[in-house]
């Protein structure tokens, strides 16, 4: 017989995780890990001010082809960091957009959408 | 038509394309709206669904005097062919005056400066009774910040009298670009005082039921909607009594 082990976690996730695209339909220069991140803090602070900043904020993958990246925050600030890329209107004076594809506590979750599954 | 390709991708299953007639300006005739058939020849089916996508058609006004509300009162060809109507106050009295007795569907808050009067609990009471849903924008808050503090301080002075009961939550996206997914606007929801399930109503359930609130303008009295049941396995039972097979029927 296997042995597995079974826990339980009682607790609520202590991060949590979404995939997002950043759409900028002009041709313009996209921006680089560093310069995406600088945008989600900048997001930040525009809508919840220094506090919204400070907010620990991770991103774990990003592709600059695709603009999508995989962001990382403590569950307690999952609500603002979302409202703020809702919010978010302008990177460098060009509009853009932020669409967020997938949000999970759990990072496996964020492997396989079944949106995109083709029945 | 941009917007509305972006709309269906991002998963929305009804559209309402919106018309705002302003009677500040003279000489302002109802056109006729713009069929959805015009636009698409045939609309794509919802994610998940076997359903095609709706596009409803709806009238904002936009009255200053209680002049302008007479046009709502007069039968007037042309109102009824939108499926949603909805108007947008200026002052106390014409915000009660819409709460109380215009037939209309929603009510717009303006978001976008600081709300000349203060909302009081009866004509909110009554609107609610009376099945009429007040309607706050969201893009505004994408373009400008000034318009973010109004938006959120006149959705929170909302809240506190309604409780957050008949909100609905909609985009004026101009660009296909300002539009945003039905769980991000459920979360700006949360901004605004919500709690979370009232916020998810706020996109979805409320606003099917305005629609259907709209529908019952052009019939008679209500609106009743049948759903298939599932197919129940009968059994054979002798001794029921009449009343009571009634009421599982």
């Amino acid at each position: 017989a296997a042995a597995f082990e079974r826990r339980v976690l009682r607790r609520a996730a202590e991060h949590h995780y979404l995939r997002v695209r950043l759409e900028l339909p002009d041709g313009g220069a996209r921006p680089n890990a560093a310069q995406f991140k600088q945008l989600v803090v900048t997001a930040l602070r525009e809508l919840h001010g220094e506090v919204g900043a400070a907010l620990p904020v991770d991103v774990l993958t990003y592709e600059e082809k695709t603009l999508s990246a995989i962001l990382r925050v403590i569950s307690s600030g999952f609500v603002k960091l979302w409202s703020a890329l809702t919010l978010l209107g302008f990177y460098q004076n060009r509009r853009c957009a932020f669409r967020v594809l997938q949000t999970s506590p759990f990072l496996l979750a964020l492997s396989g959408n079944s949106r995109e599954l083709v029945l | 038509q941009n917007i509305l390709t972006v709309c269906f991708s991002v998963g929305y299953s009804a559209v309402a394309l919106n018309h705002v007639i302003d009677f500040k300006e003279k000489k302002q005739e109802i056109i006729k709206p713009v069929s959805p058939s015009e636009l698409f020849p045939s609309l794509p089916i919802v994610q998940g669904t076997s359903k095609r996508i709706k596009v409803l058609t709806r009238l904002t006004l936009v009255v200053s005097d209680p002049s302008h509300c007479n046009l709502l009162r007069s039968t007037s060809a042309n109102t009824r062919l939108y499926d949603i109507i909805a108007v947008f106050p200026k002052t106390e009295k014409l915000f009660h005056i819409a709460c109380t007795t215009l037939d209309v569907d929603l009510v717009c808050i303006n978001v976008t400066e600081k709300l000349p009067f203060y909302f009081r609990r009866p004509p909110v009471n009554m609107a609610i009774d009376r099945g009429i849903y007040f309607e706050l924008l969201y893009t505004p808050a994408i373009k400008d910040s000034t318009m973010r503090r109004y938006t959120i301080s006149n959705a929170i002075s909302l809240m506190q009298i309604c409780k957050g009961k008949n909100i609905v939550i909609s985009s004026a996206a101009e660009r296909p670009l300002e539009l945003r997914g039905p769980y991000d606007v459920a979360n700006l929801g949360l901004l605004f005082g919500l709690s979370e399930g009232e916020a998810k109503a706020a996109v979805s359930t409320n606003c099917r039921a305005a629609m259907l609130h709209g529908e019952t303008r052009k019939s008679a009295c209500g609106v009743v909607y049948t759903v298939k049941k599932p197919h129940q396995v009968e059994e054979e039972e002798t001794a029921v009594p009449a009343c009571k097979k009634a009421k599982t029927q």
